[in-house]
């Protein structure tokens, strides 16, 4: 019995931190931008599917449309006529080595088939990027709309990603190889590496958004916008550049859990979408603001899924989804409404 | 004002562009009549969406035919091949089935790779008066014929291939098993054949877990299975989902042997699983082990045609069983157009029931999957000789000799 307990507390921690990510993720993007994004999973997906091209050495044009969504907009960027001179050139300059560093780890990971850190890092670039295309592209023009407006765009991104992973790397499953194969046996549990790397890497994650939020100028600029957007651009922080910055750390947080998760469960097009649902419900238990409170739900989204799955499995995804309800509820007697609207 | 100006040329010249595009469109279209009459398939396929592992070797399949068969000049008709995707969704595969009967006025619709996507278009057809060839493996799909009377399938059924696998596990000394399957049609159907199969046998069926497609975690449910102290488990899905279906089992520590029904009888599973499935006991069909059956089976030469066919196309060990269930159901279409009794004539839904009329006078026809002996009662025309048992040894399926 004992052994049972612990075989379903480490797989509903291990998948409880990527449900995770995806919440910090979430959070990060609804805070700075109010948009509740329906899309999250498609980088999870994006995350762990360009992570398996970029292992197996295969050149994906994922890589090419990112940089050259990048280009376009550095031209849009520049062309603004309001711009003084040595803004255009250091402008430039920020978005070359922005487009040299997507180019160059894809380059490295295609020029070393097979190397981790080079796939982790090519997927990761340009899945950020995307995020800061994203934004750039979908949540720009309409800023200021009303968070429906901004959620519906969310659902023509998710749909407009989600076929777009169809066409680049087929329908067809990829397995990916973990990072050590095998794994440890602590008593009668045996626990794979790859499940103490998602822990490990979650962790870290975390702890590095901690100290980047709290102790650096563009976290505390980042954190300022969320509080009150308004009086953070009269404080002359560039709204806009906090809102690419915020996609670009929430995409680039979902592919993590991506390419950490895909060892375990093949890379697929279709991975993504559930993963976002799950850590949807996690965030809301912080109302998609509150980082402490989302991770709480995060474990409680995890262990629900492994213990309901054991005790009656054909309605595990219902009582996980189900828990949405108790926690809405729960937050509006706890906190109304009105008292965090800014 | 400029902009105006600017807008409207914009739009001038895109008018310009597709009117032209639309014009060579046009005249590729083969300008001369032709006298020969046209058999139409249209063949709608999971090419995406959960099934996709299963449907793009279908499509492989299905495009092969049309390579080999829509340029042959030496029949006295011309096959057209209309190829949809599905997206592994019931619904779209409705609304395709629709479009393939009135807009494309198709003569056959073989459809669909899964089976609630067959269970769905059911009806569809039924008005229709239309022959459908299912490519699913469910027996809910062609049973009852009566009420079922335009549908036809190609993959041998889980009860033929339950009753060779629980017989098999019977000699094995089994008494116990537990099911684990997929918790849509298509694992509810396998659990629905196992249950009276298992009872016909003498197998105890002690133990059901569910999991779906896009579970990131199957530890719970095979942690619940090797509790209930089970001599073997059967798992009753598609990979991607039976590889880690499989390999939970292994993690939890059930050291009994895991036997898998036909949907793993395909080379994604070995792909994807690698040395994790090694042992594993699947259920398959005579295409996956052609080179292994005996000499003297009315279906090598069948079978070596068609793999040597799809290699030459898609690279050498690439044929697997899902190429065959749409290969088999094009090949079924031609042959009962070629036997149709009635004259071929222009009349559309006289040829469709004349089609059908066709499909249940197949005898002894050796396909992919086995020997059709298609009747008005029996839509499916398999029996036993359409299902083995083979091993994962090596990264390939290695006959089992019963």
């Amino acid at each position: 019995m004992i052994d049972t307990l612990l075989f379903l507390l480490v797989d509903g921690i291990t998948n409880g931190a990527v449900y995770g990510l995806v919440a910090l993720s979430l959070i990060v993007i609804y805070t700075v931008t109010r948009v509740v994004n329906i899309a999250q999973g498609e980088y999870v997906t994006l995350g762990a599917l360009s992570f398996a091209s970029a292992l197996s050495g295969y050149f994906s044009p994922f890589s090419w449309l990112v940089a050259g969504g990048l280009a376009a907009f550095a031209v849009l960027d520049v062309a603004d006529r309001r711009l003084s001179n040595s803004a255009r050139i250091r402008m430039l300059l920020i978005r070359s080595i922005w487009i040299a560093g997507v180019l160059a780890t894809a380059f490295a990971a295609n020029k070393f088939p097979g190397s981790y850190w080079f796939a982790v890092l090519a997927a990761l670039a340009a899945t950020a990027s995307l995020g800061a295309l994203t934004y750039r592209l979908t949540v720009e023009p309409v800023s200021g709309a009303s968070p429906i407006v901004l959620l519906i765009v969310s659902v023509g991104v998710y749909m407009v990603f989600h076929g777009a992973a169809v066409l680049i790397w087929g329908a067809e499953p990829q397995s990916v190889p973990p990072v050590v194969d095998g794994g440890v046996s602590l008593g009668p549990v045996f626990i794979t590496y790859q499940s103490l790397w998602i822990c490990c890497f979650a962790v870290l994650a975390m702890a590095g958004l901690y100290t980047f939020s709290e102790r650096t100028l563009i976290g505390q600029a980042l954190q300022a916008t969320a509080v009150n957007r308004v009086g953070a651009q009269l404080c002359g922080i560039p709204v806009r550049v906090a809102g690419q910055l915020s996609f670009s750390i929430g995409a680039g947080f979902s592919a993590l859990s991506g390419l950490l998760l895909a060892p375990l469960i093949t890379a697929n097009y279709d991975m993504g979408f559930p993963i976002g649902l799950k850590g949807f419900v996690a965030a809301a238990l912080g109302g998609i603001v509150e980082y402490p409170t989302a991770l709480v739900g995060v474990a409680l989204v995890g262990l629900t899924e492994s213990f309901s799955a054991f005790q009656i499995s054909a309605f595990r995804d219902v009582i996980v989804f189900l828990m949405v309800i108790p926690i809405l509820l729960w937050r509006n007697a706890v906190r109304p409404p009105e008292a965090h609207e800014h | 004002m400029t902009k105006t100006v600017t807008r409207d040329r914009i739009a001038t010249s895109l008018c310009g562009f597709i009117s032209a595009g639309a014009i060579a469109l046009a005249s590729v279209q083969p300008g001369f009549a032709e006298d020969k009459p046209e058999l139409r398939i249209a063949a709608i396929v999971s090419v995406t969406g959960a099934a996709s592992a299963l449907g793009a070797p279908e499509r492989n399949a299905v495009e092969l035919f049309d390579k080999t068969w829509s340029t042959r000049t030496d029949l006295p008709f011309k096959v057209k091949v209309i190829s949809y995707d599905d997206g592994s969704d019931p619904t779209k595969a409705v609304s395709l089935t629709r479009k393939a009967i009135e807009e494309d006025k198709a003569h056959v619709v073989v459809c669909c790779t899964t089976t609630p996507s067959s269970m769905a278009i059911l009806d569809t057809v039924k008005a229709a008066k239309i022959t459908m060839i299912s490519m699913a493996s469910n027996a809910a799909i062609v049973e009852p014929a009566s009420e079922r009377p335009f549908t036809f399938k190609t993959p041998t059924s889980d009860k033929l291939m339950l009753q060779r696998t629980l017989n098999y596990m019977k000699r094995q000394g089994i008494k116990k098993i537990g099911f684990f399957g997929l918790e849509d049609a298509y694992g509810e159907g396998g659990l629905k054949e196992l249950q009276p199969v298992a009872k016909e046998v003498g197998i105890d069926l002690a133990g059901t877990e569910r999991f779906a497609r896009q579970d990131t975690n199957f530890t719970p449910q095979a942690l619940r299975l090797k509790q209930a102290g089970l001599d073997a488990v059967y798992i009753h899905a598609i990979p991607p989902s039976a590889d880690l279906a499989h390999e939970a089992l292994k993690r939890v520590g059930f050291t009994g042997p895991i036997y898998h029904g036909a949907g793993s009888s395909i080379n994604a599973f070995v792909d994807i699983g690698k040395a994790n499935v090694e042992g594993a006991i699947v259920g398959v069909g005579a295409l996956n082990v052609y080179d292994q059956i005996a000499k003297d089976n009315p279906l090598r030469p069948v079978l070596a045609k068609f793999a040597e066919l799809y290699d030459a196309a898609y690279g050498k060990g690439k044929v697997d069983l899902f190429a065959g269930q749409s290969w088999d159901a094009m090949l079924l279409t031609v042959n009962a157009y070629q036997h149709m009794a009635e004259a071929k004539s222009d009349d559309l839904a006289a040829t469709r029931i004349a089609i059908k009329n066709a499909m249940e006078q197949t005898r002894e026809w050796p396909g992919v999957n086995g020997v059709y002996n298609i009747t008005p009662t029996d839509h499916l025309g398999l029996d036993k000789r359409s299902t083995f048992l083979s091993q994962i040894k090596g990264g390939r399926f290695v006959l089992i000799e019963e």
